[in-house]
């Protein structure tokens, strides 16, 4: 029953409140998040770096950190998304359905909250990585940090939209499997998380830049590094921003409109 | 009395894609303050209509209204209108029983104020205010259920839907909620739906009840006219085997002392009928093409009865499914059962017991439907047929 309904900052909010309350009382879970992508960063990072040094005067684990971030937000983010599929089923998502608000406003809450609890532990890693010395401690780097943040918002709430777009369509818990292995895998390894796209052969190039998450980590090097891939040039970092918002607003569109046509 | 109607449903109907009439042109209305109970086995189609009535399904045709909202055209209005307690558990388990009532209060836009009183008041009234703090995977089943309650009546509804209430739960508890429904009927003054399986459910908490079968109104009335329906004794008889059962049911069948005689149970086994759903339906549906109202009446009753003859027919390889069971509907029962006694005198029939009570509401539905309730119990893969077919039509819905 798709009838207009104003967007309720009231559903907006109830909804937030509630992931991040939910998030906060399992925060055991951050420790889980955090610590896959530190293992990642160092075990990976400090052992490849004897071997491949680094990529022009970018040293290994510098190049690294904001992948591995990158990687962390998209599968929080991605899980975060696809959770709508066990909140209609089994619990309170069903009960918001048959109150007198939009699913609009429920859905935006629900993105909303999993944008900002999925962005916690890429904020923590980054602090992990400064710490171990992956990035310039300069003054530029407090103001690229924080522009990290941003990104790391938007990098996150462009993936729960996408989640919230499968799970709507998907019923199958046995299909999450799938999700990981053919959606999240190839985004990642795409990314230019683990080595720079620019001496990759050129199918794997045009694949990387379909890819939102290559923008999304390109544009986190641009803040915490102060550069990118020759590719896109020195004004590579509006590109980036450029496609990255385009495809969260894209993904938060989508999302909202599959979640709303959803069966219960 | 101020008996105005409040629901008003007009030939209700949803078809899914896979061609499965779930509900079928339900026409009825609910008075204010009434308690209704939609009795039918898993598949009837109660869900459905509910899901309907709650605006959570679109019809496929017809249309009904909820406190003067159409349920197509003024969703919003309906949905304010109405409280829902679904089948399935819907709580928060990670959150205290308080914050899941907080967070329907905000949703439904109810003031700070006027939301934590009504959640002291709700809590209070369902004996649950001392473990409001708790979280809800602390709860038993019955306090789970006693809070979604609670939740259902948070914002004032008018009319209260409650898919299978005691689904699950000990008989205890189930008595216990029983009363509290009771009570909330009256306190709040708010009509109220409630499906049910459970007979013995029905008949103590419901007004009316209306007997739902394969998405079709097959019996609306007062329980107690209900059961009056079927006057006299039914009176049990256990045979040593089935075909015992079968000799001695060709012997009564020109008795006219003898109203109705059904085929029932096996132990505690019950009948399996053909379980291929699609073809009962149909075979109901051209049954009620001879003319018959929705209204029940004896001839819709032997109409259903030999519909259940034929099935058994259908079925009769599986001769350990087949009954040595038969039920008598009759006249003074303690009377008739010397008759029976003589008449099986000689023969090599052996009667095993004889059992005489009053009709029950599991009596009513049998006559109207021509199975048991309680049936699904019977062969496993009857269940496991019905089932798949009810979530095949679940996996349909919400194409809107």
């Amino acid at each position: 029953m798709n009838m207009v309904q104003p967007l309720s900052r009231q559903a907006i909010y109830v909804v937030l409140l509630r992931e991040l309350k939910r998030y906060w009382r399992a925060r055991a879970r951050i420790i889980g998040a955090v610590a896959q992508s530190f293992f990642f960063l160092t075990l990976f990072g400090l052992g490849f770096s004897g071997f491949i040094g680094g990529f022009g005067n970018v040293k290994y684990l510098s190049y690294l950190a904001p992948g591995v971030i990158g990687m962390g937000l998209l599968s929080g983010a991605m899980f975060s998304g696809v959770s709508v599929v066990f909140d209609r089923q089994f619990g309170f998502m069903k009960e918001m359905l048959i109150a007198p608000v939009s699913r609009t406003s429920v859905i935006l809450g629900k993105i909303l909250g999993g944008s900002i609890t999925s962005s916690i532990p890429g904020i923590i890693l980054m602090t992990i990585a400064g710490l171990m010395g992956a990035f310039k401690p300069t003054l530029i780097l407090m103001i690229g940090a924080l522009a990290a943040v941003g990104v790391m918002f938007l990098i996150t709430a462009g993936f729960v939209g996408l989640g919230v777009a499968i799970g709507s369509v998907l019923n199958d818990f046995h299909a999450f499997q799938l999700l990981t292995t053919f959606v999240m895998w190839p985004l990642f390894m795409l990314s230019g998380a683990f080595f720079p796209i620019d001496v990759a052969p050129f199918p794997l190039q045009v694949a990387s830049f379909c890819n939102p998450l290559f923008y999304g980590v390109e544009l986190l090097r641009w803040c915490l590094l102060g550069t990118g891939t020759a590719l896109l040039g020195s004004f590579g970092w509006l590109i980036a921003l450029g496609a990255l918002a385009a495809f969260t607003s894209l993904m938060i569109a989508i999302g909202s409109y599959l979640f709303s046509k959803a069966q219960i | 009395m101020k008996r105005i109607s409040i629901i008003e449903v007009k030939e209700l109907t949803k078809v899914f894609d896979n061609n499965i009439r779930a509900v079928d042109g339900i026409s009825f209305t609910v008075k204010k303050g009434e308690i209704l109970g939609f009795l039918g086995p898993n598949g009837a189609g109660k869900t459905t209509t509910l899901n309907m009535l709650a605006t959570l399904l679109r019809p496929t045709s017809g249309t009904a209204s909820i406190n003067g909202y159409d349920i197509l055209k003024e969703p919003d209005g309906v949905r304010r209108s109405i409280g829902y307690v679904f089948q399935d558990p819907t709580l928060d388990l990670e959150l205290t029983g308080r914050e899941n009532l907080d967070f329907h209060g905000r949703i439904y836009g109810l003031e700070r104020d006027v939301r934590q009183q009504r959640i002291r008041e709700m809590l209070d009234t369902v004996n649950l205010a001392d473990r409001a703090d708790d979280f809800v995977n602390t709860y038993s089943g019955g306090m789970k259920r006693r809070l979604e309650i609670a939740r259902g009546l948070l914002h004032y509804p008018k009319v209260l839907f409650l898919d299978e209430p005691t689904l699950g739960l000990d008989p205890q508890t189930r008595r216990a909620i029983w009363e509290q429904i009771q009570r909330l009927n009256q306190e709040e003054s708010v009509t109220i739906i409630l499906t049910t399986h459970y007979t013995e459910e029905a008949d103590y908490l419901c007004d009316r009840i209306q007997i739902i079968d394969f998405g079709k109104i097959v019996a609306l009335d007062t329980p107690n006219k209900l059961k009056a329906r079927l006057e006299g004794d039914i009176v049990s008889l256990t045979f040593k085997t089935p075909q015992h059962a079968r000799q001695i049911q060709q012997m009564l069948e020109n008795k006219e002392w003898i109203r109705r005689i059904d085929k029932v149970a096996n132990g505690n086994h019950y009948v399996s009928i053909h379980p291929n759903i699609q073809k009962i339906q149909r075979s109901r549906r051209d049954e009620r093409a001879d003319g018959m109202a929705s209204n029940m009446s004896y001839v819709q009753a032997s109409g259903a009865e030999k519909f259940s003859k034929d099935m058994l027919g259908a079925d009769n390889k599986n001769v350990q499914h087949e009954s040595k069971r038969l039920n008598l509907l009759v006249d003074n029962g303690g009377s008739r059962v010397p008759e029976i006694v003589k008449l099986i005198h000689g023969t090599e029939i052996i009667l095993e017991s004889v059992e005489i009570h009053k009709p029950t509401l599991d009596d009513v539905f049998l006559t109207v439907t021509g199975r048991n309730i309680r049936q699904e119990q019977g062969s496993f893969m009857d269940t496991v047929r019905r089932h798949r077919i009810i979530r095949h039509a679940r996996g349909q819905r919400g194409k809107r």
